[in-house]
């Protein structure tokens, strides 16, 4: 992509619609194309006129975005997370649903008898967003999962035991999916 | 605006109070993300007047049988810290600022690209410093810079200035005494590339042909002001890139 030097803000001219197919932070008025954001202008090799952001634009959670959420609901095939960020864009709310939902095929790659024995409620999750539309979401590589739960019945923090979870106060084991990050705090 | 006519003169020699002529703006200042937890900001002088302007989200919206399905709802609040006047004001809202958080909005909004984020909020939030007439026009002004400093896809900068009238002549940008004193004050906003004006009110009373003048006044400004605010964002975002290249070098 061949990079303009010149800066725009919203409503600055760019060009035609003959001269340009309209890209992201573009849009077209009476044939003319203007910005939408505060970016650099940038051109590709086939005409597409973009602005590129210079400033954080709202987080809208797209296919493939990594997510923190947390449990907010367990039911028999699915389970409901609502959603707190997009990782990379930790520090702005989302601008759109944040209601996601996990369903029992997309929880790991083998087998899920039950999905209470691979989520409990409250537990905070890092998962993959595979359909950005109905925010389904798949946490089946080995970095998603849980990434922080606490024990069912004396609510403390669990630690990681093996493969397992176990609660330090009152020795209680509990099994989850859990994420290559339980417990370092690291997204 | 006081009704009651003084003998005090706002005209001597051809010239303004302040030293200013009939067609002069204050000085303006504006300065872009000052604040740090809102999501855009934005921080304008125009002579005494002092406001800052933050914008979040958008953020879920909360009634929410206040959603909208199609498009988002803009929430403005134009309030006036309690030192921004000679007398204290006392704080909160009150019907002229409920009036002026409505204007503003209605300034605002046929520039946000409200369809691509439905069932959300954005909110604009106006804090007047100090003041000395114009505040809401310098409102406008900054909350339009903040809602780009925030990314918010807009077709447009929104600009905006008052004229008015004191001592029988149409003025540009009145200060707080010419407003108390003078015959007519109208703030305007507008769209300055279109021409399209987003918000005119008026206060007083003018002729059809001071009118007209008038607002042939305040659209002029109105492009001396969008530049500024132009040069404030484009100064705030090229310089910072410009910046993190030297580092990378």
């Amino acid at each position: 992509m061949e990079k303009d030097k010149r800066f725009a803000v919203p409503g600055d001219f760019l060009g035609t619609s003959e001269e340009f197919t309209q890209g992201k932070g573009v849009y077209i008025e009476e044939g003319n194309l203007y910005a939408t954001q505060i970016g650099e202008i940038s051109i590709s090799d086939k005409r597409v006129i973009n602005v590129l952001p210079a400033v954080e634009t709202p987080p809208i959670p797209e296919e493939g975005d990594v997510v923190i959420g947390r449990i907010e609901d367990i039911r028999d095939t699915v389970a409901v997370v609502s959603i707190a960020c997009v990782k990379g864009k930790e520090k702005r709310e989302i601008a759109a649903s944040t209601q996601g939902v996990i369903h029992i095929s997309n929880v790991k790659k083998g087998y899920v008898n039950e999905l209470q024995q691979e989520f409990g409620y409250l537990d905070v999750i890092k998962a993959k967003v595979i359909d950005a539309k109905a925010l389904r979401l798949s946490t089946e590589e080995r970095d998603l999962g849980v990434i922080k739960a606490i024990c069912m019945k004396c609510k403390c923090n669990l630690k990681m035991k093996g493969t397992a979870l176990a609660c330090e106060r009152c020795k209680r084991v509990e099994v989850r999916k859990i994420s290559e990050d339980y417990g370092k705090g690291v997204v | 605006m006081k009704e009651g006519k003084t003998e005090r003169k706002l005209i001597i020699d051809g010239k303004r109070m302040d030293g200013r002529g009939f067609e002069e703006l204050r000085p303006l200042k504006i300065e872009v993300g000052v604040l740090k937890r809102a999501d855009g900001s934005c921080y304008l002088e125009l002579g005494d007047n002092k406001v800052i302007a933050a914008v979040y989200g958008p953020r879920e919206m909360h009634p929410r049988h206040a959603q909208d399905a199609k498009m988002v709802v803009i929430k403005c609040r134009y309030n006036m810290a309690p030192f921004s006047v000679d007398d204290r004001k006392r704080p909160g809202p009150d019907r002229r600022s409920v009036e002026i958080s409505k204007v503003s909005r209605e300034a605002l909004d046929p520039v946000i690209m409200k369809e691509y984020y439905p069932k959300m909020a954005i909110e604009v939030y106006v804090e007047v410093l100090q003041s000395d007439a114009g505040t809401r026009t310098a409102g406008i002004n900054a909350a339009s810079v903040a809602l780009a400093d925030a990314g918010i896809p807009m077709t447009d900068l929104v600009s905006s200035i008052a004229v008015g009238k004191i001592d029988g002549e149409v003025v540009l940008d009145l200060t707080g005494v010419e407003d108390n004193h003078g015959e007519a004050d109208m703030p305007m906003a507008m769209i300055a590339r279109t021409n399209t004006i987003t918000a005119l009110q008026m206060d007083g009373h003018l002729t059809k042909e001071e009118f007209k003048r008038g607002l042939k006044l305040a659209m002029g400004a109105c492009h001396q002001i969008y530049e500024l605010q132009r040069a404030a964002l484009i100064g705030r975002y090229s310089k910072s890139e410009e910046r993190e290249e030297r580092k990378r070098e």
